[in-house]
C-alpha cells in the first residue's frame, strides 16, 4: 500500500513515524500547554528563547546589584541590598528567579531537542555548545551564590573546592583557604565576581556559537510569553522574595538554610562521594551528554541524504538560498556556459529537511527522492490508490506532527515546507472536493521554518506559491502536533462538511441553471 | 474564560515552583553533629638514598658524569594517626604535594563527631626510611593529645601554631 511516504525529513529514517517515549511524552505536553495557551505561546516551544530572555534579565538586574556589593563585606552590603524593600530587595529576587528559570527552560530545551533527535550531523555544533552553555550557566550561578556568602554559599564553596583539591592540578589545596583558621581574604571575594561578570561574556559567545548554524534565529519570545514570564517573576521577586540565609561561618557547621536545589540539587549526592569518585561519575555522565550526536546519528543507510541541485532546471532565482533555514544553500556562478548564478548546497549544513523543494518553483532542487518532481510522481500513485472523488478530502500531512499517527490514506512529507505547492494544485484537479494540509504547529516546525514558508507559498504568493487559479476553498492547513490526532480529526470532520456543502450548493446552482436554460427552449417564440 | 483561567492558574503554579525550587530550606550540615577539622602545612623534610655504582656501570657511563654514588633526592612522607577516645580513626600517609612530591605536606580534613566530650590524640610524624636525612631524632613531630567539649555544630580547628600543633575554636 502506497501511503504516499514521500521521506521523513532531517531527524529520522525516511517515512517513518515518530516513535520514541521521548517524543510521546514531549507529545502529550504540548498538546496539554497548546490547549492552555495556543501555539503561539506555548513556552515549550519558546525554551531557547525564554533562556535567552532570562539571560537579558539576569544582564539587567545584575548591573543593579553590582553597584552595591562590596567584596569586603559580602554578606552584609547583600542584607543591605534586601533592607531596599523598595528596589534592592526585588531586584534580587528578579536576579535569583530569572537565573533559575533559565536552568530549567535551558533543560527542557535540550531535553526537547534530543527526544526529536536533532542533536546529530550538522546540528552537533548546536548541540555541543548548547553543552557548554548550560555548564557556563551553572558555573555562573554557582558564583553567584557564592558572592552572597550565607550558608548555602559556603556549602557550594567547600565543596566545590573538596572536589577541585582532588585534580592533580593545585599545588597546595584549595580547601585550606576554607578552614577557618583566618578571614577569606578579599581577593577571594574579587576572583569569585571577577568570575561571575566573565562568564556572562562565554555565554554571550557559545550563544553565538550554537545559532551561528541557523538563518533568522528566533532568540525573544513572542511579546505575551516574554512579558507574562517577566510579569510573573517580578511579582514572585516583590510578594515572595528570596530568603538571604545566616552569614556564612567557616568555624561552625552549617544549619537548616534556603537551598536552592535547581543549582544545588547535586550537593547531597557529591557530599556523601569520595571526590574522585564524583569525577568520575560526573565525567561520564558529561561525556555522555557531549557523545549524544555519535549515540544518535542513524546508520549511512537510514540518514536521510542532504539536498542537491539540478543545474538543468535551476533558474538562479536564489530562492531556495533564501528560504534555507540552516543556510546551507549558496549562489554561486554557473559553469555550464550559461549566465548568471546556480545554487550549491553544502551536504555539511544540509539537514534535508526539504524546504529548497518546496521553495523551487521549476523543481529544481532537494533531496533524492522528495524533490518537486518526485513528488508530484508520487502523488499519481496516490491518487491512483485513494481515488478521491468531489465530495472528499484528500489529507496531506507532515509525518512529524498529527498526520504521523493517524492511520488513513495520507500523503505524508517529512515537512510541509518540503510540499511542492503543484502537488496541492494537481490534488484539486484531479478531482479531490478539498485538500487539508496537516502541519506542525509553526514554532514546533523541525526544519524550523517550514510551515512558516509553506503558508507564505500558499497564503502571500511567495516564490513557488500555489496558483491563483487554485481555489482557495478547497485548502485547509490544519496545525496540529504529534499528540493533536483529535485537533487534526476535528479539523477535517469540520472542512469536509464545508466541502461538500459547497459541492451541493455548485451542484444546486448547475441544476438551477440548467432547468432555467431548458425553461427558456421550452417556451413557446 | 475557563481556558484562560485554568492558563493563568498554571503560570502561576510554574512560577511558584521555580521559586520553591530557589529556596528549599535544607540542612547544609552533611549529617555531622560536630566537625574535628584538621588542617596544617609543613614543609618537607629532605631525604637522600644513595648506592655506590658497581665498576661495570662507572665504565658504561661518560668519563664526567662518573660519580661513585647514585643519590636519589626527595621529600619524606608523613604518617598521620589520630585516635579519639583511643579508638583509632585515621591512620594514614601523607605524601607531599606536587607531581614530582617536591611540595610541602597539606593535611586538611574533616573528622565528623558526636556532639559532646572526647579524648582527641594526634600524631603526624615525617616517615624516614631511606638511609640518608636527618637523624630519626631529628626527625619533624607534632602531637597534640587532651579532651575537646563539642556542642552541636561547632567546627574545632586542629593547626599548626608556632611550630606546634594547637586546637582553636570559635
Amino acid at each position: 500500500m502506497n501511503n504516499g511516504a514521500q521521506g521523513g525529513g532531517g531527524d529520522g529514517p525516511a517515512g517513518r513515524p515518530a516513535g520514541n517515549w521521548g517524543l510521546r511524552v514531549l507529545a502529550r505536553l504540548d498538546a496539554a500547554f497548546n490547549a492552555l495557551y495556543t501555539w503561539r505561546l506555548n513556552p515549550l516551544y519558546h525554551s531557547g528563547a525564554l533562556v535567552v530572555a532570562c539571560l537579558a534579565v539576569l544582564l539587567a538586574t545584575g548591573a543593579y546589584l553590582l553597584l552595591f556589593y562590596r567584596i569586603g563585606t559580602p554578606h552584609e552590603s547583600v542584607a543591605a541590598l534586601d533592607a531596599q524593600w523598595w528596589g534592592g530587595r526585588w531586584i534580587r529576587g528578579l536576579h535569583r528567579y530569572s537565573s533559575a528559570l533559565a536552568v530549567v527552560a535551558a533543560a527542557l530545551h535540550g531535553l526537547r531537542m534530543f527526544a526529536q533527535r536533532r542533536t546529530w550531523g550538522p546540528r552537533t555544533l548546536a548541540w555541543v555548545s548548547g553543552c557548554v552553555l548550560f555548564g557556563i550557566l551553572f558555573v555562573c550561578g554557582w558564583t553567584g551564590y557564592v558572592m552572597v556568602w550565607d550558608a548555602h554559599g559556603q556549602a557550594l564553596a567547600v565543596e566545590g573546592a573538596r572536589l577541585l583539591d582532588a585534580l592533580p592540578v593545585f599545588s597546595e589545596p584549595l580547601g585550606r583557604a576554607f578552614t577557618g583558621e583566618a578571614p577569606l581574604p578579599d581577593a577571594f571575594f574579587f576572583m569569585n565576581l571577577f568570575a561571575h561578570i566573565a562568564l556572562p561574556v562565554g555565554l554571550a559567545l557559545f550563544l553565538w556559537v550554537h545559532v551561528s548554524r541557523l538563518a533568522r534565529a528566533r532568540l525573544v519570545p513572542p511579546r505575551p510569553l516574554l512579558w507574562g514570564a517577566l510579569v510573573l517573576l517580578a511579582i514572585a521577586a516583590v510578594a515572595w522574595p528570596p530568603p538571604l540565609g545566616p552569614k556564612a561561618d567557616l568555624l561552625r557547621l552549617p544549619a537548616t538554610a534556603p537551598t536552592d536545589w535547581i543549582y544545588g540539587f547535586w550537593l547531597p549526592a557529591t557530599r556523601a562521594m569520595a571526590a574522585g569518585w564524583v569525577w568520575v561519575v560526573g565525567g561520564s555522565l558529561a561525556a555522555a551528554v557531549f557523545l549524544v550526536p555519535a549515540l544518535t546519528k542513524p546508520r549511512a543507510k537510514k540518514a536521510p541524504p542532504p539536498s542537491w541541485v539540478n543545474p538543468r532546471y535551476c533558474t538562479g532565482c536564489e530562492q531556495c538560498f533564501l528560504d534555507c533555514p540552516y543556510e546551507a544553500i549558496s549562489m554561486v556562478p554557473r559553469d555550464d556556459g550559461r549566465a548568471g548564478l546556480v545554487g550549491r548546497v553544502d551536504p555539511a549544513k544540509c539537514v534535508s529537511c526539504g524546504i529548497c523543494a518546496g521553495s523551487c518553483a521549476p523543481m529544481g532542487v532537494g533531496p533524492p527522492g522528495r524533490t518537486g518532481r518526485d513528488q508530484l510522481a508520487a502523488v499519481k500513485d496516490f491518487l491512483a490508490e485513494t481515488r478521491p472523488g468531489p465530495g472528499d478530502v484528500a489529507v496531506v500531512g507532515c509525518v512529524h506532527g498529527a498526520a504521523g499517527g493517524v492511520a488513513r490514506k495520507i500523503f505524508r512529507v517529512g515537512c510541509v515546507g518540503n510540499l511542492h505547492t503543484s502537488v496541492i494544485e494537481y490534488l484539486v484537479r484531479a478531482g479531490a472536493g478539498g485538500v487539508v494540509v496537516a502541519a506542525c504547529p509553526p514554532r514546533d516546525c523541525r526544519s524550523r521554518e517550514g510551515v512558516m514558508w509553506f503558508d507564505e507559498r500558499v497564503r502571500n504568493g511567495r516564490e513557488a506559491e500555489l496558483q491563483e487559479r487554485v481555489d482557495r476553498r478547497r485548502i485547509e492547513v490544519i496545525y496540529a502536533g504529534a499528540g493533536e490526532g483529535r485537533v487534526l480529526r476535528n479539523g477535517m470532520e469540520r472542512f469536509r462538511s464545508r466541502v461538500r456543502a459547497m459541492e451541493a450548493a455548485l451542484a444546486e446552482r448547475e441544476f438551477a441553471v440548467g432547468a432555467e436554460c431548458e425553461t427558456e427552449q421550452a417556451a413557446p417564440r | 474564560m475557563i481556558r484562560r483561567a485554568a492558563a493563568a492558574l498554571v503560570a502561576v503554579a510554574m512560577t511558584a515552583a521555580v521559586a520553591w525550587l530557589s529556596r528549599v530550606p535544607s540542612q547544609l550540615g552533611g549529617g555531622a553533629a560536630a566537625v574535628i577539622r584538621l588542617s596544617w602545612r609543613v614543609a618537607g623534610v629532605s631525604v637522600e638514598a644513595c648506592r655506590t655504582r658497581t665498576a661495570e656501570e662507572l665504565a658504561a657511563l661518560p668519563a664526567h658524569m662518573r660519580s661513585p654514588q647514585e643519590c636519589q633526592r626527595g621529600l619524606a612522607p608523613f604518617a598521620l594517626d589520630v585516635a579519639v577516645g583511643g579508638r583509632p580513626v585515621v591512620r594514614d600517609t601523607v605524601f607531599p604535594k606536587g607531581a614530582r612530591s617536591d611540595r610541602p605536606v597539606y593535611v586538611h580534613r574533616d573528622l565528623p563527631m558526636q556532639a559532646g566530650r572526647a579524648a582527641l590524640s594526634v600524631r603526624f610524624e615525617a616517615v624516614l626510611t631511606q638511609d640518608s636525612g636527618p637523624a630519626d631524632d631529628d626527625a619533624p613531630r607534632y602531637a597534640w593529645d587532651g579532651e575537646v567539649d563539642l556542642a552541636p555544630g561547632d567546627v574545632a580547628l586542629l593547626t599548626l601554631d608556632d611550630g606546634r600543633l594547637a586546637l582553636r575554636r570559635r
